[in-house]
């Protein structure tokens, strides 16, 4: 029950992260007028319930079973090394001019984070599969 | 490191399930213990140990 309650509370943290993000995108982006320092305000606004989702998520891991916990950190290394991977291979052939208009300025945040999330999958996947 | 926790188990005629339930862990990581793919961590080294009243050293050995 207390860990059904941790993950629902996960889940709202990310979807009030990305509520917040994308009102104050609306926002910025509406009102060009408004003062530089009231937009970058608005702009970081998001980073602190990202933080709140952030700190739930590691509650979330504190209160895994070992081998679960083992498997997410695998999962997460996989991840973020395979990132680093995907995105130098991106940007070597970029700077040797063989990407074409294929991604021209390497992963952005959001195809940082797809390539992430596809490789966490892929990393607790795996980790499953060797300890089942 | 190899370990009689299946071994001993048997003797009770516990489940897994009943094993991970007196725990507090999965099935999953009493089974993945058992097949020796994971090694658990000390904590929990200690848990099985009180649950069957034997000495770490007698539960797990390391591999030669």
């Amino acid at each position: 029950m207390r860990r059904a309650l941790r993950s629902f509370e996960l889940n709202a943290w990310l979807a009030v992260t990305t509520a917040v993000y994308l009102a104050t995108l609306f926002l910025v982006r509406h009102h060009p007028d408004w003062s530089p320092w009231l937009k970058l305000t608005l702009t970081l606004t998001p980073i602190l319930p990202g933080l709140l989702y952030l700190r739930n998520g590691l509650q979330v891991l504190q209160g895994m079973d070992e081998l679960q916990r083992r498997i997410q950190l695998e999962g997460w290394l996989f991840a973020a090394l395979g990132t680093v991977v995907v995105s130098t291979i991106i940007n070597v052939v970029n700077l040797h001019g063989l990407g074409g208009d294929w991604l021209p300025h390497g992963l952005a945040v959001g195809g940082t984070y797809l390539t992430m999330f596809i490789l966490w999958c892929a990393g607790v996947t795996i980790a499953n599969c060797r300890y089942r | 490191m190899k370990n009689r926790l299946k071994e001993m188990r048997a003797e009770r005629e516990w489940s897994q399930s009943e094993l991970a339930g007196q725990l507090g862990v999965s099935r999953q990581t009493v089974n993945a213990i058992e097949t020796g793919k994971y090694d658990p961590s000390l904590p929990l080294a200690f848990k099985i140990s009180l649950l069957f009243q034997q000495p770490i050293e007698q539960i797990f050995v390391p591999e030669t």
